[in-house]
């Protein structure tokens, strides 16, 4: 598959989030079209045999006239969704070790989430921004224009604070009507336990729920050669470290870390991504894809 | 323990640069953000202990480093003995053929003591035989082979050169700088005194060879022997022929010995001489009857001493008739053609006759058959003399100019060319005359004059000398006697008369042999000799005499010159005593008796105490130590700089190790 239009270096060249989107979704939809495992919602996808009750309009009648048979005619995601993305803002949300900040993917991913749920798949799309408390709220919509809020709101997203996953989702219930598709966009420095604690009710409402990870490839493999001072982006503590430690304990605590958030959101009926950086959009593109084929 | 090059530890300094990286430069780290903490725990004391104790730990290894460094181009050393060192040495045999070894039984006591310490060497040693002589002669190379060693020392002969330790000496350290393992150096000799250098020092052997002295003679042998024959090389009148002998005795009591004269192996006359103890006595013959053409002659003693080799003294004589020679002088001066003429008659070696002309009888003569030509006091030379007399000297003609009053009329001075700068007549000044005063003894013409002492000048012609050659100077500067090549030939000036006139050198005694031998000199019978010395160098051709070939035949009847060196060798060397018969580029046939030097004669040993301190001079070893088959103890700097830069490399891998450790993953991240 080619990717070279999705890769976030170059994105981050690209003024506007709305070119970033459409340069993402359409390229990542000229693989799919070589591609055999998606379709969209106005694409054909079978037969089923009428049973009573089945509305009438997608009886397909030159069948019916062939055959004297009715069949229903189905097509992949002809059913709206919602999907609703809440983006974490928070101060180490900015931590970068090259041309791509994870906030900067974050917009990238939300944008081209957002232009593909309405431009492709006319489903509506809302945001929330938020770190210790909701900074942006734009509830999903199909009006003219939506896609526009969506991403002026993603654009003035800008790090503050720390991460509080409880007031969001607090907020979020106030406002939740139908069930949707619900992706979280954060790089969870938290405990796994607390994250699909805090987020877990969600899911009881029926929602489909997606966490993104967001992660630097340098907060994976840290690369620190000498004894060095880090100060945390949201505390601002400081703190002495070895290389042999961040060689040896560091990377293994990590790795538990995202291990225990992977099976822990998957036990719970959510589903786990990790994006890092300095890979693709395509991988949170499929995703979404996937599970909206999944809700047909 | 000790340092052949301490003042590289200067280099010490160097060491500031670690100290300087590691603790004055202080390593700074600026604060990194970074996402969040959660998973660092504080370790702030332990790391910097660490990072202390490691960067300690590469600061010293640096500083090792520097320091090895230094060590080694200061380069230390340890003295070892020999026993520690290095087991394989080669064994160097030296055994002296010189002509003295020929005395009693000298060579074949070396030749047995030699075979006596290669049997007893260690099979593992290597042995090399050579040979002394003036020169040192290889006969093998470094080698195991017995059998080829023993053949080598079998088959050392008696020679006829001078020995010379300084030789051997100087052989011998450029040999050690070759040869990285200890030198043993045996030398078989009789330890003749006279073979010593005149410095002590030029004995001095390197430190990595050991001396072991094997002196065959114990004590000095009273020996008596021809030292010196005093003989014309050319004889034209057999009465008027002398040969002195000196007869020499060296450590020699009071004794009468007989001294014959042999002429082509005939005894033709006998002396007695009585030789005083430890001296030297003179028989002279008053005639030497040979036929013309070349004799081979000989002087005898009977010695009945161990050394006979050296009663005999060979030389050769050739008889032809007189040469002669042309004195032009103007037809009023009756004084220079009587003085001139007298000298030479009564020069016992002088085989001249003399025509006298007059400068206008001169120009019809023909002057290719006089050996040379003298133009004494001459007011004017006609142009057409000059010029024939000029052709004459490009020839290979010599001419001797004596310049007198005349010259005061004119202003060059013919034939020679050199401008004529002034005349001086002494006689009117109040020191009234000058005296010599200085001549170059090197010339034949003042070879015998002992700087004319006593000669007074009155009257001197200053000329130009130009590019001739200044052989003498009057007290005031004045060039007295010139020399001027012009093509072939000689040109000799005298820048005064010879009459009695300018000066009265006619007068003194030595007057005598300055016109002899300078004739001699002149006519080119100086240069032959009938005696010379074994290694002295005979010249086979002068410089216009190229490629002209040349014929040797040595005394054993072979020629010693290959085809290609008759015709390019410029001189050979006369090795062997003897006999040699020349035919030389210039197509003259020539013989010469050659003799050995006779320092060879006198048998006197070299002191005990002066072959211990060369002994100890080169390191220590004894003939005893010797005849045991080993050296003595002995101490030797072992140099240690190769293992200390093994250090130096190890330390330097480590160093980069280490540093590559705790630095490369710094670069790596500021990249």
């Amino acid at each position: 598959m080619e990717l070279r239009f999705l890769k976030p270096s170059i994105l981050a060249g690209i003024s506007g989030l709305e070119l970033v989107a459409k340069t993402v979704v359409d390229g990542f939809i000229a693989g799919l079209h070589r591609s055999p495992d998606f379709g969209f919602s106005q694409e054909f996808a079978e037969y089923r045999a009428y049973s009573p009750g089945d509305d009438l309009r997608h009886v397909d009648w030159n069948v019916f006239a062939r055959t004297e048979r009715a069949y229903l005619k189905r097509y992949r995601g002809e059913t709206n969704s919602i999907l609703t993305v809440l983006l974490d803002a928070s101060n180490s949300m900015k931590f970068s070790s090259h041309s791509v900040s994870k906030m900067d993917y974050a917009r990238f991913t939300a944008a081209s989430l957002f232009y593909l749920a309405i431009q492709n798949q006319r489903d509506a799309a809302g945001l929330i921004v938020f770190d210790d408390e909701i900074r942006t709220y734009i509830r999903p919509s199909t009006r003219q224009g939506q896609l526009h809020r969506l991403l002026s709101g993603l654009e003035q997203a800008e790090p503050h604070a720390r991460t509080d996953f409880a007031k969001p989702l607090e907020h979020f219930q106030q406002f939740l009507r139908r069930r949707g598709i619900v992706v979280f966009i954060s790089d969870f420095y938290d405990s796994p336990e607390h994250i699909v604690r805090t987020i877990e009710p969600l899911r009881f409402h029926g929602n489909e729920v997606v966490l993104f990870h967001v992660l630097d490839p340098k907060e994976i493999r840290p690369e620190i050669g000498e004894p060095s001072t880090l100060i945390d982006l949201e505390t601002q503590d400081r703190i002495e470290i070895t290389p042999e430690y961040v060689r040896d304990e560091y990377r293994k605590k990590f790795d538990a870390h995202v291990e225990a958030l992977r099976d822990k959101t998957r036990a719970a009926g959510m589903d786990y991504h990790l994006l890092v950086t300095d890979r693709p959009l395509d991988d949170a593109l499929r995703e979404y894809l996937s599970i909206r084929q999944g809700r047909d | 323990m000790g340092l052949l090059a301490p003042w590289f530890l200067a280099g010490i300094a160097a060491l500031a640069v670690p100290f300087y990286v590691h603790l004055l430069r202080r390593h700074t780290t600026t604060p990194r953000p970074f996402s969040s903490l959660m998973f660092f725990e504080r370790r702030t004391q332990s790391s910097i202990k660490h990072r202390r104790l490691r960067y300690l730990f590469l600061l010293s290894l640096r500083a090792l480093l520097f320091l090895l460094l230094v060590l080694a181009f200061a380069n230390p050393f340890i003295n070892r003995t020999a026993a520690n060192m290095n087991s394989e040495k080669l064994q160097l045999l030296v055994i002296d053929n010189s002509f003295s070894m020929r005395a009693g039984t000298r060579l074949a006591d070396a030749r047995r003591e030699a075979l006596s310490v290669l049997s007893s060497r260690r099979p593992t040693d290597k042995a090399q035989v050579m040979a002394l002589g003036s020169q040192i002669q290889v006969l093998t190379q470094p080698s195991l082979d017995a059998g080829a060693l023993r053949a080598a020392v079998d088959n050392v002969q008696p020679g006829d050169s001078r020995a010379s330790y300084g030789e051997l000496a100087r052989a011998v350290r450029s040999l050690a700088e070759s040869v990285p393992t200890p030198i043993e150096l045996h030398f078989f000799s009789d330890m003749q005194k006279s073979a010593m250098p005149g410095s002590f020092s030029e004995l001095a052997l390197p430190a990595n060879v050991s001396l072991v002295l094997h002196p065959v003679a114990k004590e000095a042998a009273p020996n008596w022997t021809v030292e010196s024959v005093n003989a014309p090389g050319q004889v034209w009148d057999p009465k008027k022929a002398r040969v002195q002998a000196v007869i020499a005795g060296f450590g020699t009591p009071a004794a009468t010995r007989t001294v014959s004269l042999v002429v082509n192996g005939k005894t033709a006359a006998t002396k007695t001489v009585a030789v005083p103890a430890n001296g030297r006595a003179t028989a002279e013959f008053q005639s030497l009857d040979v036929h013309y053409g070349f004799t081979r002659c000989e002087v005898r003693i009977d010695s009945a001493d161990s050394f006979p080799a050296d009663d005999e003294y060979l030389f050769a004589v050739e008889r032809s008739d007189p040469r002669r020679a042309l004195f032009v002088s103007d037809a009023g001066d009756s004084r220079s053609p009587l003085y001139f003429r007298s000298a030479l008659g009564s020069a016992a070696e002088s085989a001249f006759t003399l025509d006298m002309v007059s400068a206008g009888e001169a120009a019809n003569q023909q002057f290719s058959k006089y050996a040379f030509v003298v133009l004494s006091d001459l007011i004017s030379v006609p142009a057409q003399f000059e010029s024939a007399l000029l052709r004459y000297v490009q020839g290979g003609g010599s001419v001797w100019i004596a310049e007198g009053t005349s010259a005061a009329h004119t202003t060059r001075v013919p034939v020679f060319g050199g401008n004529i700068l002034d005349s001086r007549d002494y006689s009117r000044t109040s020191d009234r005359y000058l005296n010599v005063a200085d001549a170059d003894p090197s010339h034949p013409s003042v070879e015998k004059a002992d700087r004319w002492s006593g000669v007074k000048f009155y009257f001197a012609v200053r000329v130009d000398p130009g590019d001739a050659r200044v052989i003498a100077h009057l007290t005031d500067g004045t060039p007295l006697l010139l020399e001027k090549k012009i093509g072939e030939g000689n040109i000799l000036l005298f820048a005064s008369g010879l009459d009695n006139l300018t000066n009265d050198f006619p007068l003194h005694p030595i007057f005598v042999p300055f016109v002899e031998q300078t004739a001699l000199y002149l006519s080119g019978t100086e240069r032959r000799s009938g005696a010379r010395v074994v290694d002295s160098f005979l010249e086979l051709r002068s410089s216009k005499e190229q490629s002209v070939g040349v014929k040797v035949i040595d005394p054993q009847g072979h020629r010693p010159l290959s085809l290609k060196e008759s015709t390019s060798a410029q001189t050979y060397q006369l090795t062997s005593a003897g006999f040699y018969e020349l035919q030389l580029a210039n197509g003259r046939h020539d013989v010469i008796g050659v003799n050995p030097d006779r320092r060879e004669s006198n048998l006197e040993i070299i002191p005990d105490d002066v072959l211990a301190l060369w002994r100890g001079n080169s390191g220590v070893g004894t003939a005893q130590a010797a005849a045991g088959g080993s050296a003595q103890e002995q101490t030797q700097p072992y140099r240690l700089w190769w293992y200390i830069m093994l250090l130096v490399f190890a330390a330097a891998i480590a160093e980069s190790l280490l540093a590559d450790r705790y630095l490369g993953a710094q670069e790596q991240e500021d990249l």
